[in-house]
This record gives C-alpha cells, sequence and structure tokens, in this order.
C-alpha cells in the first residue's frame, strides 16, 4: 500500500481529466496481484490436473484429453447431472425472483419511512450460521416433523406414513435454496425500483392510466435490469452448490457441485473433478458475459 | 471406459503410494520418471535396527495422528491412555483425522507424527510408504516393549505382521452389517434388505466403495475386494438399478435418520446401533436390531503404527501399551461398541447386550466364515471411480 500512495496523490493532483497510468496501475496492482495469486493462478493448476499435465498419481496416463472428451460427448454420468442442476437451479431463480419482486416492491415504494428498518429485519436471520438454518428444515420436513407430526395428528395420514417427497428429495433442495436466497435477491429489486423516477409514475397516473396499468407499462419494464441481475444473483451461485443437497438432499437432491467435491476428496480422480469444475467455470464466465451485456443495454435504454 | 479403467488405472494403489511417498502428491510425471529410476525395495526387509536412546532421554512430547474420541478427550475418551497418564508422562498432543484416505494422502504428502491408527484395508501402503530418500516411514514396534503384547488376540496380531515383523499392533475392531428399526420392519437375515423394494424410500446407504462389495456378497461375486472389471461393473449396475429405493447416502452417522424415522433400514457399524437403542436403555433409543446377515457381516480392525523416524520410540511404545490394557478395552467396548483385541477383558464387565450381539466371547468371530475380514483394495480408485457414478446416477 505504502508505495501507491504518492502515485494515487500524483493522480489527484493531475488536474486533466486523464487518468495517470501510474496512479492507474499503482491502485490496480493490489486486487490484480490477488486475482493473479488466488484465481488465475489456481484455474491454470486446475486446467493442468484437467489434461493430465498435472496428476495426483504418478501412475496416471500423463497429458491427455480423454477426461474432457468423454464428459462433453455425453459419455459420462456427469453430464446428465449438470442438466438436472441446471434444471434445479434454474427453477430456484425463478421462485426466487417471483417471490422477492413483491418484497422489493413493498419496501421500495409502499413501506415508506419504516422500510430501513424492515430492510434489516429481512437480514436478521443471516446473523445464524447457514448450516443450522438448514438443518433447522430437517426438524420441519422430517418424516416425524412439524408437518408430518401435525398430518399425523390431524388423522390426515396414517402415523408410520409420512409425505416421502418432504426431507431428502429434489424438492427439498429447491425449497431450502429459495428461503436461503430470497432475501438477498429483494435487494437488487429494491434499489432499482428505490431509484426509479417518481416523476414517470406521477406521469403515468396523470395521462389516466390506473395503477395496474401503471406498473405493468412503466414499473415493470424500469425493473427489468434489477430482475435480470437478480436472477443471475442466484442462478450463478446455485448452479456449484453442494452443501445444502448434502445436508437435505438426500440421494435424488445431488448436485453438479456435490460430484465435483466427491472426485475431489473420497474418489482422488483429480482429472474429472477438474474438468467438471473448470466446465462450471466456463459456463458461469459466459453467463455472466451474457448478463453483463444484457444490463448495461438496458441501463443504456433506461439511462 | 472401461478400456480407461483397465489400463492406466491398472498399476494400482500400492505402485502409486510408493511413488506418492517419493514424490509428495501432486508432483508431475516428468520429475516421478526421474525419481523412478532411483526406487529401492519396500520397507520391511532388513533395515538395521536403530539404537535408541532410554526413556529418560527422550523428550516425551509424542504426537499421535488418531481418530477424533479415540484419546483425545472429546468424550471422555482420554481414559483409554490412563495407564500412560499415571505412569506421569506427559501429555501426548492428539492431530485428529477423520478419514482413511485423508489421512494416509497427508502422510505420503509429508506429515510427519510418532503414532498413527489407520486401519486393515490400507495397512501394506502404510508398510511399502516411503520418503523422499527411499527410506521407509514407518518402522515395526519392538513388542518386547509392550506388555500387554501377549495377552492380545494373536489372530488379530497376525493381520498386523508383516514379513515377519509386528508393523501395526492391532487394538480394536468391529463390524459392518445392516441395521433396521425392528418396530418397523421384520426383514430376513440378509445384506438385501440394503436392496429390497418393499423397504423403497426407508433406505440409507453409506457414501462409501464398500456398497460395491456389499453388492458382491449378495450377488455371489468370489473375491469382493478383488473384483475384475466385469464384475465390478455388474455390481455398479446393480447399485444404479437399485439407488432409486435409497433415501439417503450418510457420512458421519445414520443414526439420526433412523432414531428420527427417515429411514427403517440401513448399513451400519456397530456403534450406530448401540447408539440407537441408547446405549443399552430402551427408553433413550428406539427398537433396533444388529442384522447377521447369511452372507456374512464385514469385519474390520485398526491397530497403532509407529513411525521411522519417531524421537519418542519409548514413549510411543508406553502409550500404546496403555491402550492394549484391560481398563482401556473395558472402556472402549462399553462406550463404543467396538471390539478390543485384549483378550483377558472379563466379560461380565461389559453390558450382556453387547456381548450377545457381537458374540465377542467368540475370539473366531472376526474369521471367515464367521464374518469377512476388510482387506486392502489393491485398484481402490477404480472402485471408488465406480462408486462415484454410482452416486452421480441416483
Amino acid at each position: 500500500m505504502a508505495e501507491t500512495a504518492p502515485d494515487v496523490e500524483g493522480a489527484t493532483r493531475d488536474s486533466s481529466p486523464a487518468r495517470s497510468w501510474p496512479g492507474t496501475l499503482g491502485l490496480l496492482a493490489a486486487p490484480v496481484l490477488w486475482l493473479a495469486v488466488f484465481f488465475l493462478i489456481p484455474l491454470l493448476v486446475v486446467a493442468g490436473y484437467s489434461v493430465g499435465i498435472l496428476s495426483l498419481f504418478p501412475t496416471d496416463a500423463g497429458a491427455n484429453l480423454d477426461d474432457w472428451s468423454r464428459f462433453l460427448r455425453g459419455d459420462s454420468v456427469y453430464m446428465a447431472l449438470f442438466w438436472k442442476s441446471i434444471r434445479m437451479s434454474l427453477t430456484v431463480s425463478l421462485i426466487v425472483v417471483i417471490l422477492a419482486y413483491p418484497l422489493g416492491y413493498f419496501l421500495a415504494l409502499v413501506a415508506g419511512k419504516r422500510k430501513y428498518v424492515l430492510l434489516l429485519l429481512i437480514i436478521v436471520p443471516f446473523l445464524t450460521s447457514y448450516l443450522l438454518r438448514v438443518l433447522a428444515w430437517r426438524v420441519i420436513l422430517g418424516s416425524e416433523g412439524v408437518i408430518n407430526s401435525f398430518l399425523y395428528s390431524a388423522g390426515l395420514r396414517e402415523p408410520g406414513d409420512p409425505i416421502a417427497w418432504l426431507i431428502y428429495s429434489q424438492f427439498t433442495v429447491i425449497l431450502v435454496l429459495v428461503y436461503v436466497w430470497v432475501p438477498f435477491v429483494a435487494l437488487p429489486i429494491f434499489v432499482t425500483l428505490e431509484n426509479l423516477d417518481s416523476s414517470m409514475l406521477e406521469a403515468g397516473n396523470d395521462l389516466g392510466a390506473n395503477r395496474w396499468r401503471v406498473f405493468w407499462r412503466v414499473t415493470f419494464p424500469l425493473s427489468l435490469p434489477g430482475v435480470a441481475a437478480a436472477f443471475v444473483f442466484v442462478f450463478i451461485p446455485t448452479i456449484g452448490e453442494f452443501v445444502t443437497p448434502s445436508l437435505v438432499g438426500g440421494t435424488k437432491g445431488t448436485m453438479f457441485g456435490n460430484a465435483i467435491q466427491s472426485l475431489f476428496t473420497a474418489g482422488l480422480d483429480w482429472q474429472i473433478g477438474s474438468v467438471l469444475a473448470l466446465f462450471l467455470v466456463a459456463v458461469v464466465g459466459i453467463l455472466m458475459l451474457i448478463s453483463g451485456r444484457f444490463l448495461r443495454l438496458r441501463n443504456l435504454e433506461t439511462g | 471406459m472401461n478400456e480407461r479403467w483397465g489400463t492406466s488405472r491398472q498399476l494400482g494403489r500400492r505402485d502409486f503410494m510408493r511413488y506418492a511417498g517419493v514424490m509428495g502428491l501432486g508432483a508431475s510425471g516428468l520429475l516421478a520418471a526421474c525419481q523412478q529410476a532411483e526406487q529401492t525395495p519396500p520397507a520391511g526387509s532388513g533395515s538395521a535396527t536403530p539404537t535408541h536412546p532410554p526413556i529418560e532421554e527422550e523428550a516425551g512430547d509424542l504426537r499421535i495422528y488418531e481418530w477424533l474420541g479415540y484419546g483425545d478427550g472429546s468424550y471422555g475418551d482420554d481414559v483409554l491412555w490412563r495407564e500412560y497418564k499415571k505412569a506421569g508422562y506427559p501429555k501426548p498432543k492428539f492431530i485428529k483425522t477423520f478419514e482413511d484416505d485423508a489421512g494416509f494422502t497427508k502422510v505420503a504428502a509429508g506429515e510427519r507424527y510418532d503414532i498413527v491408527h489407520p486401519c486393515a484395508y490400507r495397512f501394506e501402503d502404510w508398510v511399502n510408504l516411503q520418503d523422499a530418500g527411499g527410506s521407509p516411514v514407518m518402522q515395526p514396534w519392538d513388542t518386547s516393549l509392550v506388555s500387554n503384547f501377549a495377552r492380545l488376540n494373536p489372530a488379530l496380531q497376525g493381520f498386523g505382521n508383516f514379513d515377519g515383523e509386528q508393523y501395526f499392533l492391532v487394538a480394536d475392531w468391529g463390524f459392518a452389517a445392516p441395521m433396521y428399526r425392528s418396530d418397523k420392519i421384520q426383514p430376513e437375515d440378509t445384506w438385501g434388505v440394503l436392496f429390497d423394494e418393499r423397504y423403497r424410500g426407508r433406505i440409507s446407504w453409506w457414501d462409501s466403495l464398500n456398497m460395491l462389495i456389499t453388492a458382491a456378497y449378495l450377488n455371489g461375486v468370489p473375491d469382493p475386494w478383488a473384483m475384475s472389471d466385469a464384475e465390478l461393473e455388474a455390481q455398479r449396475d446393480f447399485l444404479i438399478s437399485k439407488v432409486p429405493l435409497v433415501k439417503t447416502f450418510w457420512v458421519d452417522d445414520p443414526t439420526p435418520d433412523l432414531v428420527n424415522g427417515d429411514v427403517d433400514v440401513a448399513y451400519a457399524w456397530q456403534n450406530h446401533w448401540w447408539a440407537a437403542v441408547g446405549y443399552g436403555v430402551p427408553a433413550d433409543g428406539v427398537p433396533a436390531v444388529y442384522m447377521d446377515p447369511r452372507e456374512g457381516r464385514t469385519s474390520w480392525y485398526c491397530g497403532f503404527a509407529l513411525f521411522a523416524d519417531t524421537e519418542n520410540y519409548h514413549h510411543a511404545h508406553e502409550y500404546v501399551d496403555s491402550w492394549l490394557s484391560v481398563p482401556s478395552a473395558e472402556w472402549l467396548v462399553n462406550n463404543y461398541a467396538y471390539g478390543h483385541t485384549n483378550t483377558e477383558l472379563d466379560l461380565s464387565t461389559v453390558n450382556q447386550d453387547l456381548v450377545q450381539a457381537f458374540s465377542l466371547d467368540d475370539p473366531s468371530v472376526l474369521q471367515e466364515p464367521k464374518s469377512h475380514p476388510e482387506r486392502a483394495i489393491e485398484r481402490r480408485d477404480v472402485y471408488n471411480e465406480l462408486w462415484l457414478e454410482v452416486k452421480a446416477a441416483a
């Protein structure tokens, strides 16, 4: 840091609007170094493993693209698992956005002065450990958990015949992920709606549109960048999710991330593990590029 | 994929372990090739017996690489070495491990301790492990320094003997078998219960390649620990066809799911059963049976091994000797429901439910055909791959 300080001063003294290069470089050095050491180099190492240049067992085959071609051709079980994960995280993202939108809307446009207090309340559960919040669902959804016990005592189901899909299923994973992500995702939507130019809404009203029409023709289109950001915000981390599925997913809720984790630990096959991990990074990277472009275009249109 | 597993992986675990010891993990193939030329034969054959300074001259700062709850005091288990403590030796430092494979790779990559406590299926790997200079990482025990040695089950100690040297002092043993809720289901005594359509959605498998071995018992494979490619793939396909019946793969412990009623039957070790039945207090547990399947239980045993470069040679012997004593055996059996190799344990001091459930009064219970002692799997990596495919197909 000490080395960059004079450069920063130099940059601020410079009255011309163009940035001074040494100053910019100085400022960027730390983050770039950080990314290089903790992201790019590890990524290269993973790439090395994925093509056999690096190997865990010296007895392995050496440089080869076998695992890549097997995976990309769909000859392994992992491609199917990938699509299953995509389906699951798409479902999660859709539900989360649908649930978070009214929440963000309420906070931004209805709650008035109380909105920051309410926002804080939404975030309160996050003071509890993630594991605890996920495990608590087992108490609710278990075969002898809150819901099934209620059904037994209400005579709606025979004791010993629980609703099986409540726990250890794809449903459970989706439910818990939705629960975890709704508050996070309400934030970008809230911010977009909060920054809406209220004169636009007033103009709509003045021109004779009812509230519903104003919402669909003005508010909603203007909030789309926030919705898209929110969608990506959930989708990207949930494709690689492995903690939640391993806690409440049982055999059927397994996701792509679980396969990667197993391959690197008990499986000890770092080559396939690296192929899967890199593939995921690539997919997420492409999604980021697309969504970044989309968001910028939307901003240009609305701005 | 068959060709792939058939060829490049066939070199097997033991070769890898030798190289891994030389190289450290993750080394590149090029370096490996250079070093292979310098390989020396595996340990155990005629290494000179170094002289050890007397115990008074040792620092006594033992570092023990040990399972959680096996001496570190997490569950009051520091009484397992109370004789050692009584003798006034300093408290050892426990480095906890949770998993055989991870523990082994750590040492293969260069970590060193004084004592480690691996289980049988990896015994040979440990004996063959070499460091960068090609010298063995482990050394045999001097059984004359272990006062309890004569009291230990000779058959089990035989398993720890390699080339006439006692590399492992086998301490604890146990079983793997199906466990079920007897208030909910009444299955026949067979491993088939884990693959039975009648219990769809009520079954828990262990998240382990041992499920392939279980399938092999059921399908009559002659040697489940050394299956051919065709046999392995048949077991994989069998498991994939049955995996829709399974509710969970357990990692640490199937007991909570069994007790909570989420599953009715699980692959289990006997300590799981003992916990499920409330440690012998029915009010604290659920009705559960630890099965003796007609195909035979799997049995396992673990033992202490000594690092070659230990500077606490005598302390290490004293420590393990105290672990092998009768009082320690009594504590282990009553608290963890594991077996102990000390044959002089007075079984009247042990809960009779345990004696009966695990035939603690029958020293031959760990031999074929009464049970199938766990063995080293030469192609463990292949087994692992196939198991991962089963999981991914669920």
